[in-house]
């Protein structure tokens, strides 16, 4: 057989295993304890070698540590969000059960992120820049980012009924994932007019290997903990979505006797 | 159950519109489940059954403004979402009429007219008179009786030439001399072809309807 | 037969004419919250003027805002919004139609109205200019994306803040560039960019958000 129709074939039929919440409560309980070691172990490296092997910065010393974390964290933020956009947009079209689910699961994990890069980012800024806040393009991007995940949170809970909250807020995920792009790029306009601190702005301080190795371990570790919180979660709501259905009273009738 | 075919030398065999397999949820709650039938020229659907059975859900999903959760809806046996002949074709007169307040009833009617049809004073003339609504043709919707805006979301059904009427409880709130015109209506409806698909709590046997009636009976789950 | 966006158009027109509170509230709720601030503010004539463009579209996004809870609340209570829903017509088209008579309400008549605000902010006449093409060219953005916003709460029995909620931060590209030019102006810079910016956005929204709308009906109303 050709590879490609056995990579194809592989993807098409993991897809629509996963498109069934039974097989996809099967699968995600050998996968997210999986997730959780590879975020723990990468974790457990990135942290061992960005606090005591990469060197202290020539200009900022040890506070740039934080990096380590404000970076991935920043970077997870908008990759949650192509996530649950992405995810949104083919449940809507596919009608996908379980697209929704990851919608409204990565909502609450991709705000997390934000609020986490928006605090990361002050604590850094106040040593840096003397002062928690500044109106600094991505600091304002990021914020706004963290009023779309909340809005997009506050849709799936106004409605009483589930399948019309998970499509209106799969259909807002998508409206917004159009308009990141241009609010990132008017925010950037906006504070260049502002004239806001630029210490990092011009492209920072080259780094070093000893410093890209950790950076590297917090990022991947960071996507895995994003699939082992993203999973958890998504186990929950499933079982919760199909509580009515026969394999779900097994399950928790199972573990309660 | 009262079923008979109607008389029409028009009627076709084949169906016009057929459910396969519909089923609905509310909630966590199963509306109905795996229900099939078919609708031809000529006949009407008399859905019935105790009130939170789903009979507005089924009509809702019939004329496409509700997705079920299975099965689905098939115009002379094309799927509805997004045909556009089904939707052409279709007409559904529901609990909320349709009707802004702010207009009046020859507005109200014209508006449907201007969406449907080729605007055309005379027709609206002749629709009102026979809806018994001349005399207020030129009232705001909001001074009407409710018998009287039922009597206007009916006359909505005339102005195009839709082939499959639905009609959610068409007899609430209207008088006898209103009911017996909707009867006549819906009779001359289906002696030229169409079909007809409603919900009515009470019995249908001595309605003149009753001859091109079948019965498609919900229970609650 | 009519053109949809035409028919749509004129409907809600004739429904505006028939009920002109609701042309008149939005008008009169931007007025008092642009006056709202120099009661807030240290007396200077100074910052009045630096700051007044700012507020006039602050003020005018507001009311835009606030107007958008009732855009479609009578269509959904009466039914008609089911009609329009079932209809072979285009419902983006429709909503269109919609979107644009909405702004003809409220953003045109509060763009219309702006110089007068700006006299009383003390803006020099050749600022007024700028605010006013800039009002003209961001409103329509948005009413066409408050819509999505009022599409997806029609249902909801308190959507008010909720459209507040989803909204704003979607507003917020439309009121860096339209008040952007002001402050730009002031400093004797070209403007020509930012328009282009909000020109661009109108021509995004005149075509992608009718399709949002439309879908956001599909899913609520059911």
């Amino acid at each position: 057989m050709n590879p490609l129709t056995i990579i194809w074939n592989f993807l098409s039929n993991t897809y629509h295993r996963l498109g069934s919440p039974r097989e996809f409560y099967t699968i995600s309980l050998y996968t997210t304890p999986v997730f959780g070691f590879l975020f723990l172990v990468l974790s457990l490296f990135g942290t061992y070698f960005g606090l005591f092997v990469a060197p202290a910065d020539y200009q900022q010393g040890d506070s740039f540590r934080i990096l380590f974390v404000h970076v991935p964290v920043a970077w997870m933020s908008l990759f949650v969000y192509v996530v649950m956009a992405t995810a949104g947009a083919i449940g809507l079209i596919w009608r996908m059960k379980m697209a929704f689910v990851v919608t409204i699961c990565s909502a609450p994990i991709g705000a997390a992120f934000t609020a986490l890069a928006l605090l990361t980012g002050s604590i850094w800024g106040k040593p840096i820049w003397g002062t928690y806040w500044v109106w600094d393009a991505r600091l304002t991007s990021e914020l706004i980012l963290l009023f779309l995940y909340f809005g997009i949170m506050a849709v799936y809970y106004a409605f009483e009924e589930r399948k019309t909250a998970e499509k209106a807020t799969a259909l807002l995920s998508v409206v917004g994932v159009v308009i990141v792009p241009i609010i990132h790029y008017s925010v950037e306009w906006w504070s260049s007019l502002h004239q806001g601190p630029t210490v990092f702005a011009e492209g920072g301080p080259k780094m070093p290997p000893e410093m890209l190795l950790p950076l590297a371990f917090m990022a991947i570790g960071f996507m895995f903990f994003y699939g082992y919180a993203l999973f958890l979660s998504m186990q929950a709501r499933v079982l919760d979505n199909e509580r009515k259905s026969r394999w779900v009273k097994e399950i928790v009738s199972g573990k309660t006797n | 159950m009262a079923n008979s075919m109607a008389p029409s030398s028009k009627q076709i065999s084949a169906a016009q519109l057929s459910a396969i397999k519909l089923c609905c949820h509310r909630g966590d709650n199963q509306l109905f489940n795996d229900i099939s039938f078919e609708v031809s020229a000529g006949q009407c659907l008399h859905v019935t059954g105790p009130n939170g059975c789903g009979k507005t859900s089924l009509l809702r999903i019939l004329c496409g403004l509700n997705q079920a959760e299975g099965g689905q809806v098939l115009w002379q046996g094309k799927a509805i979402s997004g045909n556009h002949a089904f939707f052409s074709s279709c007409a559904y007169v529901a609990h909320k009429e349709g009707l802004k307040n702010e207009l009046t009833a020859i507005e109200n009617l014209r508006y449907y007219q201007q969406l449907d049809a080729r605007r055309d004073e005379v027709v609206l003339d002749r629709l009102l008179s026979k809806m018994g609504l001349l005399s207020c043709a030129d009232l705001l919707a909001q001074n009407l009786s409710f018998g009287q805006r039922r009597r206007l979301s009916f006359a909505r059904l005339l102005i195009a030439n839709f082939s499959l009427w639905i009609l959610d409880e068409p007899f609430t709130g209207i008088d006898n001399s209103g009911r017996e015109l909707i009867e006549t209506l819906c009779v001359e409806h289906l002696e030229a072809g169409g079909s007809i698909i409603m919900t009515h709590h009470q019995s249908l046997n001595d309605s003149p309807l009753n001859r091109y009636r079948n019965e498609l009976a919900l229970s609650k789950a | 037969m009519k053109n949809t966006l035409a028919l749509y158009f004129q409907r809600e027109w004739q429904l505006m004419f028939r009920n002109t509170s609701s042309m008149i509230q939005p008008l009169v709720f931007f007025i008092i919250i642009a006056l709202l601030f120099p009661f807030s503010l240290p007396a200077e004539g100074a910052l009045l003027q630096k700051i007044g463009g700012g507020v006039i579209w602050v003020s005018a996004v507001l009311a835009t805002m606030l107007s958008l809870e009732s855009m479609f609340h009578s269509d959904y209570q009466d039914g008609t919004l089911e009609q329009m829903l079932i209809h072979p017509r285009s419902l983006p088209l429709a909503m269109l139609g919609k979107a644009l008579a909405h702004w003809t309400s409220t953003g045109l008549v509060l763009t219309l109205f702006s110089p007068i605000l700006c006299i009383t902010f003390n803006i020099p006449n050749e600022q007024i200019w700028v605010l006013f093409s800039g009002l003209l060219l961001g409103t329509p953005s948005l009413s066409l994306i408050g819509a999505i916003g009022a599409a997806l709460t029609v249902t909801l029995r308190r959507g008010g803040v909720l459209i507040a909620i989803v909204i704003l931060p979607l507003y917020i590209p439309i009121l860096i560039f339209g008040a952007g030019m002001l402050s730009q102006s002031s400093q004797g810079l070209e403007v020509a960019s930012q328009l282009y910016a909000l020109a661009a956005i109108l021509m995004l929204s005149l075509t992608l958000t009718p399709f949002a709308i439309a879908g956001a009906l599909r899913v609520t109303i059911n």
